[in-house]
């Protein structure tokens, strides 16, 4: 079996001109927790997620502190927004590379990537290179695991 | 004399000066490779040997940072320095000045028995924490917390690399330091410490936005291993009560601190690799290819040379001449690496003595104000505000060089000129 068989075809995306805040928007609207970045032929060139927007309001020090267990209460920080100037810059600005299979790729060479890469969403592309859908690792592990049934 | 060699191992040091100064290269690729080059030429010509050149690395001053760093490794896990900042920060409750008085102290009082560059590498970040949670800017503690280490640093024999070079090579005891150097420091801190206070009274006046959430920082949760933390403080207390009567039992600040660090890898009995790893080495191999180099410019007789230049100066008051020398080397120091600066006078003051005859012993002091007040300048002084910089890049307000240079200069100037005076009542003393 292969990803196209069990990815998502209605990809939400993003164009490569729009805003951190336009992102933001289309995050808390479609609920999702990533989104391809695309260029005007539908390619996609990187991807956001919402760890990348959320790195934005987490306070400088919990990448400094080994262990923030005695911390419990974040007092001033949390109500400290990212400046206007911050959201209104382009997603360019914190946008990762964008990790890409083709619609035939098996759904083990699927997973493994997504292991290598830390991923937890697949993007898949057509023969042009352009966005054809996506796939979660929960539907890949489960279409993984539907294969089973067959073991005697 | 032979002209070449004295030309060509000036022609080595140079060139790697002006490599670690443009900081283009790392400063310890630069010194392994000069030291190599001078070893090379200095069989080509006669006038250096591998023997020679292992002879001038100063073992006392590697074992002493050696075992003072593994300690350090081995206190950094256990949360030890995240208790005192938090204990520091609900002692405040929340009070700006107060906050700022104890964080300076504590990095103050750290900074003497550890490395400046260690104490601020640990206190920083729970500072930005603590400043965070407050609601307030963490610059002006920044700032300070690398200053006040720097300034305190310069009071033992162990605070600051400076000091254990020139402890080494004038046979300086860790008491001698507490007797010269401790009082003097003394009232250069108070100086830097109230300007500080002033310099940012603007930032301190500003009321905190939420006391409440430092008061529920609990202390008892940072120590992550209280039973290591115990042992190693208790070793660390016995190395410095050692470190009081060295020179009564004739033994090395070296061996003290390698000792030390002995005891607690197998009390503590920790994973060695990690311990490992959180050693510098990069200063350690620094170091000891600075020593290498700086053995070739002596055996090549470059120093000897410009001991003779000194000599015309002889003339000059023994007053007059510590205090210039506070002034020329903390102005060095200020723009460029005070270690190499350091490594590089230790022989010619050395031979002031032995060959103009100069009494020296006030020289020293002068050498280890100049070099440890003189950082304070800039924002690439010394490693510690290299350290703070870095760290504030990540903070809504960066550090930039012309704002440390308006915070930090006036703390180089004040405290140079307080070393200066007291340097200069207490001269016969010496």
């Amino acid at each position: 079996m292969n990803i196209s068989k069990c990815m998502k075809r209605n990809v939400v995306s993003i164009p490569l001109d729009a805003t951190v805040r336009e992102a933001a928007a289309i995050f808390v609207k479609k609920h999702v927790g990533l989104l391809p970045v695309v260029d005007k032929n539908e390619k996609p060139v990187g991807v956001v997620g919402l760890r990348d927007l959320l790195s934005l309001e987490l306070p400088v020090f919990v990448n400094f502190i080994s262990d923030v267990d005695y911390v419990h209460d974040f007092g001033a920080v949390e109500d400290t927004r990212p400046s206007a100037k911050a959201l209104d810059k382009s997603v360019k600005s914190v946008m990762n590379e964008a990790v890409t299979v083709e619609e035939d790729c098996g759904l083990l060479r699927a997973y493994a990537l997504m292991l290598q890469h830390n991923l937890h969403d697949m993007l898949v592309v057509d023969k042009d290179g352009k966005l054809a859908g996506i796939a979660s690792r929960v539907d890949i592990g489960t279409s993984i695991l539907k294969s089973w049934d067959k073991v005697k | 004399m032979n002209a070449l060699p004295t030309l060509i191992a000036s022609a080595i040091f140079s060139a790697s000066l002006y490599l670690i100064f443009s900081e283009r290269v790392n400063r310890s690729i630069v010194a392994v490779a000069g030291g190599v080059l001078m070893v090379w030429l200095g069989r080509l010509f006669h006038f250096y040997s591998e023997e020679a050149a292992l002879e001038a690395i100063d073992f006392n001053t590697l074992g002493l940072l050696f075992g003072m760093m593994i300690l350090v490794a081995m206190l950094e896990p256990t949360g030890f320095f995240e208790y005192l900042a938090v204990l520091a920060a609900r002692a405040s409750k929340g009070k700006q000045i107060r906050l700022f008085t104890l964080l300076g102290v504590i990095t103050t009082v750290l900074s003497m028995f550890l490395d400046n560059v260690t104490t601020v590498v640990l206190i920083a970040p729970v500072t930005l924490l603590i400043c965070e949670i407050i609601g307030v800017n963490a610059i002006p503690y920044l700032i300070t917390e690398a200053l006040l280490s720097n300034t305190g640093g310069v009071s033992t024999l162990i605070g600051d690399p400076p000091n254990i070079l020139i402890g080494s090579a004038a046979g300086l005891s860790f008491t001698d330091f507490l007797v010269y150097s401790l009082p003097i420091v003394f009232f250069c801190w108070l100086g830097a410490f109230f300007l500080l206070r002033y310099l940012f009274k603007k930032e301190l006046s500003k009321r905190p936005r939420s006391v409440k959430a430092v008061m529920k920082l609990n202390p008892a949760e940072t120590l992550n291993q209280p039973e290591a933390a115990r042992r190693i403080l208790i070793v660390l207390g016995g190395a410095i009560l050692m470190f009081f009567v060295h020179h009564i039992l004739h033994i090395s600040p070296s061996l003290v601190a390698l000792s030390a660090a002995a005891v607690a890898l197998v009390w503590v009995h920790p994973e060695i690799g990690e311990v490992l790893k959180k050693i510098e080495w990069s200063v350690l191999v620094f170091f000891a290819a600075l020593f290498v180099m700086v053995g070739g410019l002596e055996q090549a007789g470059v120093l000897e040379s410009i001991v003779g230049l000194f000599r015309g100066a002889s003339g000059i008051p023994p007053v007059l001449f510590g205090v210039i020398l506070i002034w020329v080397v903390g102005t060095l120091s200020a723009v460029v690496d005070n270690i190499p600066i350091t490594v590089a006078l230790i022989p010619v003051i050395k031979g002031l003595g032995e060959t103009a005859g100069m009494d020296v012993a006030p020289l020293w002091w002068a050498l280890a104000f100049g070099a440890g007040f003189g950082g304070n300048g800039t924002i690439i002084g010394t490693s510690a505000n290299i350290i703070v910089a870095s760290l504030s890049e990540k903070t809504r307000t960066p550090i930039t060089s012309k704002f440390w240079l308006r915070r930090g200069l006036p703390v180089m100037l004040v405290t140079c000129a307080i070393a200066s005076v007291v340097y200069a009542l207490v001269f016969p003393l010496f």
